[in-house]
């Protein structure tokens, strides 16, 4: 295979932020059990702390015509991260209070009459059981300051997705409709995620990565920042040596795989790393299929090997830290390490996979070579009280009686797909066990479906190029990176949301199908179903 | 008041009824994807560009072909098939792309004759074939892991395995070419793992064995192949791979002066295709080859004959090559599919069909068709063919010798089966 050497204007870490803070702070004075509200250009603004203080913000219109979005933040770290780190240095934990997705957002819900609110929550990390509580309370103390409130529906993303899904199954009492966006699923499965793809790094390019089973206090918060700055200097060593030679990427200084091992190129691993952990294989830029004309013969093996290999360090970068801090925080959490692969057959993992991507795993023969490492190296265990306790955190049912509305990209590289499908299929099953006692109940009626599943596809060729270097200063694609939604879908989201508030259940037919082509790369297919999640805890 | 307005409703709802009943009589008789009253709409995925798709970028012009004869002698039971070729450039991660796009904006009614092992297996899992029920008729691609009708239960191959090909290539070295010294380049794939299994589950061990990872094939790897079977002294070198990579294989071979005895599985010895890629036809005379259906230029026999006919007249300027007339036979066998499930068309009746009623099927190979209700194996053996001064193929030994065999563990049989005629003038009649 030829080499392919590019410009060194080729940046793959650039790792997009999870980090999306609005505009709203907290004055001192309304740090107190009641709301300080001021109103300017029509809009009413209070802040306040729930009795766990958190940190809450609400906006009112002057026009307000009672039906308020409650709002859920993504994860925040809660530790600070050190300047320097890709995406996330110079990070202070924050619990700023978020009413909306974005100020844009936010600013046209008010035009049109509705109440924005949303808290910061009283922790950061994972905190969806507090925040649960939060919100509750939250919900009544809008209501009390707004008594012309009506209707109250939840959304929120990524994490924010996770809480909101748990409202809408815990409390249909207060919401009357909720839209889980980008969501996070249970957290066994997402840890789970998180912790093959760090094990996976570190046994591949730098063994001295720790992965988890940090120190307790200071000593844990260094190791977890040491970890950032190793699996982030492997990743861009793996980026410089892709650039300088695609094809045949030497390994990172700090891989101690065996020499043999070392034959197969350093992008296989790469892939191996995204198939065991279940990473998707296209990214912000690479799109896992195209080439470029320039490439004359060797576009095919551009396309199949190499246009993966790119995905995969783009979305591990991505991936990477997310997982770093949040194995810190949760092992915190819970008392201990919370990732076990001692059980774990990475040969099952990627078997419906690796003939698929045989090319960018170098065949059969690296394959196993790849294989044959993951299976020598020592595995991580658990500890069985922690892992008890973080199984005991908050999880989805999908028994969902309020109108739902899912939405996510097929290729996020964090929340991956599989969540929300696995939020579907629950629901699913909980829909068809309904159905068939009713039927035996002599109801002659289906049961209304209450859950619209949304996604956002991938465009089928994205990556872009300049002569044969691939271009990456294009904004991701759509249906990539980690909720990366416009403007015009959460507005999309929200007016069905308006709608399935007004009229108990979600919209539906040519109405939907014509809200969901003007907003665009939203789609609605029954038949489609996401990879599933590489485990999900049973 | 009341009354008036009570009279209008029921005057507007009987309207509303008879108006219905109109429309419902101007309808087709039924409504499944992808079929009127007037069409049958079908789909393809391949690759019409890029490294991998010289000699299979005619297989849909082929199929195109056959479809537009069927179409101007009536269609299938009066319903023109169209089919839809969309352009995977052999990426699987195109390959779905493409088929979502056959199955939810064109509204396809069935995918046929879908091409590529890693192709086939992306979309099957991605894009939920099965869920879907999409039937997806004579798959080009020999995995025999597509013959687990469990998983697949709405596909049907139509090439035998790469698994009976090994089967059937071992028991002719061993028979012919005992004591030599073997040498065996493979797709370092599903491909190449199924007949690695095959050949050694059959006794036969390669003293050089060389592996290639798809996509990678040209000349610069080649050089690396043949130094290694030149090295290893390999007498017999028996090749699975594509046509691409034969051609680099055998375009290298000859210009290092390296001359064993070539013999090549089915998929990649298409000989036009391999003399368009610059391989000399003197490297050809004499390579053995493993082939389950008549050479494209035996116009003795009846298909060839026949699609030869269709091709000149409807695929004009395009020379008769082993894919034309695999992508004629596949033409062939969908219509018969398709008459097989009847004028009132359905997805469940097409795979009902194909379980039925498919091994009766018309086809040009000449080993049996294996379809039934537990089976979606299409076709199930091979004979040894070698190609001559001209780069034609001919049977070893001067006439076709069949050999049947499965993908697993049963004995390798000569073949008794004798292929059903081609319906006259190419036009399937069955029901």
């Amino acid at each position: 295979m030829r080499n392919f050497k590019f410009k060194r204007s080729l940046t793959l870490v650039a790792v997009s932020s999870l980090l999306s803070l609005t505009v709203v702070s907290i004055p001192t004075a309304a740090r107190a059990a009641d709301p300080a509200c001021t109103t300017a250009n029509f809009v009413t603004s209070c802040v306040g702390v729930t009795s766990d203080t958190a940190p809450y913000s609400m906006m009112v219109p002057a026009n307000f015509n009672g039906t308020v979005y409650l709002y859920s933040h993504g994860y925040r770290p809660n530790v600070p991260v050190p300047a320097g780190i890709p995406g996330y240095g110079g990070y202070t934990v924050t619990n700023t209070p978020q009413p909306g997705p974005n100020a844009t957002v936010i600013g046209a819900l008010l035009a049109k009459g509705y109440g924005v609110v949303g808290s910061g929550f009283a922790r950061q990390g994972w905190n969806a059981d507090s925040a649960i509580k939060t919100n509750v309370e939250l919900v009544g103390l809008f209501k009390k300051q707004f008594s012309k409130t009506t209707k109250v529906v939840a959304w929120g993303e990524s994490l924010g997705g996770f809480i909101t899904q748990a409202l809408a199954e815990k409390h249909p009492d207060l919401f009357k409709a909720a839209a889980p966006l980008c969501m996070a699923s249970d957290v066994t499965p997402l840890m789970t995620m998180a912790g093959d793809a760090l094990w996976g790094i570190k046994t591949f390019f730098d063994p001295s990565i720790k992965g988890g089973n940090y120190s307790a206090g200071a000593a844990g918060y260094a190791e977890a920042m040491g970890d950032l700055v190793k699996v982030f200097t492997a990743i861009g060593a793996l980026q410089a040596a892709m650039v300088a030679n695609a094809s045949t990427p030497a390994w990172p200084a700090t891989s101690k795989v065996p020499d043999a091992i070392k034959a197969i190129p350093s992008r296989s691993a790469l892939v191996m790393v995204a198939l065991m952990s279940g990473v998707p294989l296209q990214s912000a830029h690479f799109d896992g299929a195209s080439g470029a004309a320039a490439m004359g013969s060797q576009i095919t093996s551009f396309q199949i090997a190499i246009n993966p290999a790119f995905a995969a360090l783009e979305n591990l970068a991505n991936a990477a830290a997310l997982a770093v801090l949040a194995t810190h925080d949760l092992e915190l959490q819970a008392g201990g390490p919370v990732f076990d692969n001692t059980a774990t057959d990475y040969a099952a993992r990627i078997a419906d996979e690796q003939f698929i991507w045989s090319s960018a795993l170098s065949g059969v023969s690296g394959t196993q070579g790849l294989l044959s490492v993951l299976a020598a190296s020592p595995r991580a265990k658990a500890d069985p009280a922690a892992l008890a306790k973080m199984k005991a955190l908050a999880s989805h049912t999908g028994k969902v009686e309020i109108p739902t509305i899912l939405f996510t990209g097929v290729a996020d590289p964090v929340t991956v797909a599989g969540n929300q499908q696995s939020v579907a299929d629950k629901y699913a099953a909980y829909y068809a066990d309904k159905w068939a006692a009713a039927k035996k109940a002599g109801e002659r009626k289906r049961p209304v479906n209450k859950q619209l599943v949304l996604w956002n596809f991938t465009p089928d060729k994205y990556t872009k190029f300049n002569g044969i270097t691939p271009d990456t200063s294009v904004p991701a694609a759509t249906g990539t990176n980690h909720c990366n939604f416009t403007t015009t879908q959460y507005l999309a989201i929200a007016d069905l949301l308006a709608y399935a508030a007004d009229n108990g259940v979600n919209m539906s037919g040519g109405a939907l199908l014509t809200k969901l082509r003007k907003a665009g790369n939203m789609t609605y297919d029954r038949g489609y179903s996401a990879p599933k999640m590489k485990y999900y805890g049973n | 008041m009341i009354g008036k307005t009570r009279r209008k409703r029921t005057w507007f709802v009987a309207a509303v009824l008879a108006s219905g009943s109109l429309f419902a009589t101007a309808l087709p008789a039924h409504a499944e994807t992808g079929v009127t009253s007037s069409e049958i709409k079908l789909g393809i995925t391949l690759p019409l560009t890029g490294a991998a798709s010289p000699g299979y970028n005619k297989i849909g012009n082929a199929m195109n072909a056959y479809f537009k004869y069927v179409n101007d002698n009536g269609g299938v039971y009066g319903r023109k098939i169209t089919l839809i070729q969309k352009n995977d450039e052999y990426s699987p991660q195109l390959s779905i792309a493409k088929t979502n796009e056959l199955i939810l904006k064109d509204k396809v009614f069935a995918l046929v004759g879908p091409l590529g092992t890693a192709n086939f297996t992306a979309v099957h899992k991605s894009v939920g074939i099965a869920r879907r029920g999409v039937p997806s008729l004579f798959l080009n691609t020999g995995f025999s892991g597509f013959a687990n009708k469990k998983a697949y239960p709405t596909s049907f191959t139509i090439l035998p395995s790469y698994a009976m090909e090994a089967k059937i290539a071992a028991q002719f070295l061993k028979e012919n070419f005992a004591g030599k010294k073997l040498g065996l380049v493979y797709q370092n794939d599903e491909f190449g793992i199924d007949a690695l299994g095959a050949f050694k589950a059959a006794g036969v061990k390669f003293d050089v064995s060389v592996p290639y990872t798809s996509g990678t094939q040209g000349s610069a790897t080649a050089q690396t192949w043949v130094s290694q079977l030149a090295a290893g002294g390999a007498q017999v070198v028996v090749f699975f791979g594509v046509t691409s990579a034969t051609a680099a294989l055998l375009g290298v071979a000859a210009a290092a002066k390296y001359a064993p005895q070539w013999v090549l599985g089915s998929v990649g010895s298409d000989p036009l295709i391999l003399r368009a890629l610059g391989v000399p036809v003197a490297v050809l005379n004499g390579a053995l080859t493993l082939s389950g259906n008549p050479s494209p230029n035996d116009t003795s026999d009846e298909y060839v004959k026949q699609f030869q006919e269709i091709n000149t007249k409807y695929n004009p300027g395009v020379a008769f090559d082993d894919y034309v007339l695999q992508g004629m036979n596949v033409g062939l066998m969908t219509v018969q599919a398709l008459r097989a499930a009847g004028s009132n068309l359905t997805r469940k009746g097409l795979i009902r069909a194909m379980e039925t009623k498919g091994s009766t099927f018309a086809s040009v190979a000449y080993s049996p068709l294996g379809y039934s209700k537990t089976s979606n194996v299409g076709h199930t053996g091979y004979y040894m063919a070698v190609m001559d001064a001209t780069g034609d193929r001919k049977p070893y030994g001067g006439s076709a010798v069949v050999y049947t065999t499965d993908s697993g563990s049963g004995p390798v049989v000569k073949s008794t089966f004798k292929r059903p005629a081609m319906p006259a003038k190419g036009l399937p009649t069955n029901s």
